[in-house]
């Protein structure tokens, strides 16, 4: 027998991230693609171990990710996931947490659980598969249903105001914030890879499409004859440009944001707002995030927002070493006998 | 005249529409809501018909957020009622306590699926414990009312908010996910039979003439805390005149079956299977599960045989059964499971098993 074994790491596929069951979307669901560009950026984590990985959800479509992924799998409760997942990192900080949720499950029912995560930049990956409806009840309007909406339950259209997940995010300070689109296949492997690399809380909101209760409520985004005036691609250091030639840029006016067209006269590619992804103050990302509810402006997709802070695992960590460090290591016996104790004879 | 005529046409309906219609004639003023299979129905009922026939229907962010949004309208005294399943209802466990023991009236309906945990959608019995005992924290009863045809889900709207009125207590309609889902014929109640007047403990006010009125459940002294159990114990009490069930084919019966909601439905078609095969067999029914039709079934214990009480869950009434026979004669159980329904057939089975067990049993005492 051989003194020492070879091992070499062998270089997993998208193969390998996906387990033995059926996957049961309805045909043509976004859903399929955020499974699909999962599997494939997987084996590309640098650092991240196949059997580290765990992937959390709590109820709705998007949920039953667990299942289709062939790493370790938590189905949860309704809205409960970000809460669950937080017990899972913080039992195993080595783990990858990364957590599959819906605009339901994350921001109705675990609106709560969520904003808490984000506060205390617990070290989890939440991608939020937001279609703006509830699917696996059948089509009742959801907290990121644009209003006005009709639905099964508002059948007259909605009269309350959507929540805009980025800035949710933003305002509860979570660390790395992005938005993709299904239909990026590309793009969406790339902020997966992002979130992957962030250590702490990184939220991911992609637009995905419901074919069977809100069809096409992303189309614009990405239909070749409109995504280009209406998707505005956020890169870091360069100017934020769009439009079928990119002659279309974002200026900042007063505390507005308007588009101007840099081949006018008045204009220069000078006057366009450069992209800082790592801009500690939150005020530029904020402005980025209410952009998607202004019809004169595009949507912006991509890295919002990333910042470098303590998570909270590491936080806990460092404060039991201090304490230890102060007080010595513990000693039950010690404590047990420390004050008011007497023998009884 | 003629209107009358049309308005007592039956119609065909599903459970869970027939239930929300009648919630609309009993006059509700609002419904809160979420979501959730085999009940969604309701609150998109609701949704539809509320608007133009008066009061509000909103959808809520939880189920957390529905019972407080009862507790808020209970307490400024409307009318009110939410719906959920199996694991909306545990969510609404400590919102019930607080309403109990405030002494609110309002209706929750519980379209039960399998569980525990998330579960199943299919129709399951398994949260009779917790609808009868209370759910939630303390020393209180919810009334409990149990349908077992589409026309009872719609009746017992009334029946539900009658009692919740009269006793100042919440009161819940646990019905199942085949209930909730099928369509049968129905005569809907008649709108407005249901008398409403604004209560005089709501906040609503404060008038010259009185003290303001504070909704709390928060009795911080012990003496006063005990009072307040003593008073809803002593509503209990007086709940029990208010005990509903139904026999069928018990007064010859050496077996009787003992069965609520859809079980009992299944139970009918037993007792007929059995006649027919010559078993003096019969079916008692509870209509309430709180207060607990104990009297009925202690009576029968000193006439009968043997009790078969037959479950969709691992036998929860079957507690109850036994404390109400308290050892007079044998008390069997039938139970499925997690979104099972038993067939007639196989209960009978049972039954047919459990005959020639308690004969044997009896030629050997008699030798």
């Amino acid at each position: 027998m051989a003194d020492k074994v070879e091992a070499k790491e062998v270089k997993l596929t998208a193969k390998d991230f996906a387990s033995d069951q059926d996957v049961r979307w309805c045909p043509g669901c976004g859903d399929y693609s955020v499974l699909a560009q999962v599997q494939r950026s997987f084996p590309d984590l640098v650092g991240i171990k196949k059997e580290d990985i765990v992937w959390v959800s709590g109820i709705g479509c998007s949920s039953r990710f667990p299942y289709y992924m062939n790493t370790y799998g938590f189905h949860g409760i309704h809205g409960r996931a970000a809460a669950i997942a937080t017990g899972v990192k913080l039992a195993n900080p080595k783990l990858s947490v990364w957590v599959a949720t819906g605009d339901g499950d994350l921001l109705s029912i675990g609106g709560n659980h969520f904003i808490h995560a984000c506060r205390k930049n617990v070290d989890l990956k939440i991608l939020l598969f937001n279609n703006r409806i509830y699917g696996l009840t059948k089509g009742q309007y959801s907290p990121t249903s644009e209003q006005g909406k009709i639905t099964k339950t508002t059948p007259y259209g909605s009269v309350d105001y959507p929540f805009r997940a980025i800035s949710l995010a933003l305002g509860s300070r979570a660390t790395f914030i992005a938005r993709t689109l299904d239909r990026d296949v590309k793009h969406l492997q790339a902020m997966i890879k992002r979130a992957a690399e962030h250590k702490g809380l990184a939220f991911v909101e992609i637009y995905q499409n419901c074919v069977i209760y809100n069809d096409g409520a992303f189309d614009i985004y990405t239909n070749k004859e409109t995504k280009d005036d209406h998707t505005l691609y956020l890169q870091h250091a360069k100017p934020m440009l769009f439009g079928k030639n990119k002659e279309k840029g974002i200026k900042l006016d007063g505390t507005k944001l308007k588009v101007i067209n840099i081949n006018e006269s008045d204009n220069s590619i000078n006057d366009v707002l450069v992209h800082d992804e790592f801009d500690e103050s939150p005020l530029y990302a904020t402005l980025l995030a209410f952009m998607a509810e202004n019809s004169d402006l595009p949507t912006p997709v991509g890295v919002f927002r990333q910042v470098f802070r303590l998570t909270y695992d590491e936080g806990v960590e460092n404060q039991i070493a201090h304490i230890k460090a102060k007080k010595g290591e513990g000693d039950l016996e010690k404590f047990l006998f420390s004050a008011n104790t007497w023998e009884v004879n | 005249m003629e209107s009358k005529a049309i308005e007592k046409e039956a119609r065909l309906m599903k459970g869970n529409e027939a239930l929300a219609e009648a919630a609309i004639r009993a006059k509700i003023d609002a419904y809160f809501g979420y979501p959730i299979t085999p009940q969604s129905e309701i609150l998109e009922y609701f949704s539809r018909e509320m608007p133009n026939r008066g009061g509000i229907v909103l959808q809520a962010e939880s189920e957390v957020a529905s019972i407080n949004m009862i507790y808020g309208a209970a307490g400024a005294g409307a009318r009110v009622m939410t719906s959920s399943s199996g694991p909306g209802i545990s969510l609404m466990q400590e919102g019930l306590s607080y309403i109990a023991s405030a002494q609110l009236p309002c209706l929750v309906v519980n379209v039960s699926r399998g569980g525990p945990g998330l579960g199943t959608i299919q129709p399951s019995q398994g949260d009779y414990l917790q609808a009868t005992k209370g759910g939630g924290h303390g020393d209180y009863h919810v009334i409990v009312l149990a349908p077992a045809s589409v026309q009872e889900m719609a009746d017992f709207v009334f029946d539900a908010f009658r009692l919740a009125e009269k006793y100042r207590n919440p009161a819940m309609i646990l019905t199942d996910g085949a209930l909730g889902q099928m369509m049968e014929k129905v005569i809907l109640p008649e709108e407005g039979s249901l008398p409403k007047k604004t209560p005089e403990w709501a906040t609503t006010g404060k008038p010259k003439w009185r003290e303001r009125n504070i909704i709390t459940s928060l009795f911080i002294q012990p003496e006063e805390m005990e009072k307040i159990n003593l008073a809803l114990q002593k509503k209990y009490e007086l709940l029990k005149q208010e005990v509903r069930y139904e026999e069928f084919q018990t007064s010859d019966a050496e077996v009787v079956l003992v069965a609520f909601g859809l079980s009992a439905r299944i139970c009918q078609k037993v007792v007929e299977l059995g006649r027919e095969k010559g078993i003096r067999i019969g079916l008692t029914r509870p209509i309430t599960l709180y207060p607990f039709p104990e009297k009925i079934i202690n009576r029968l214990a000193k006439k009968i045989d043997f009790f078969l009480v037959v479950e969709m869950n691992a036998g929860q009434m079957l507690e109850d059964v036994k404390l109400s026979v308290n050892g007079i004669c044998p008390v069997h159980f039938k139970g499925r499971m997690g979104g099972m329904i038993p067939s007639p057939e196989e209960v009978l089975e049972e039954v047919e098993m459990l005959l020639e067990k308690h004969s044997i049993s009896h030629d050997m005492e008699v030798k």
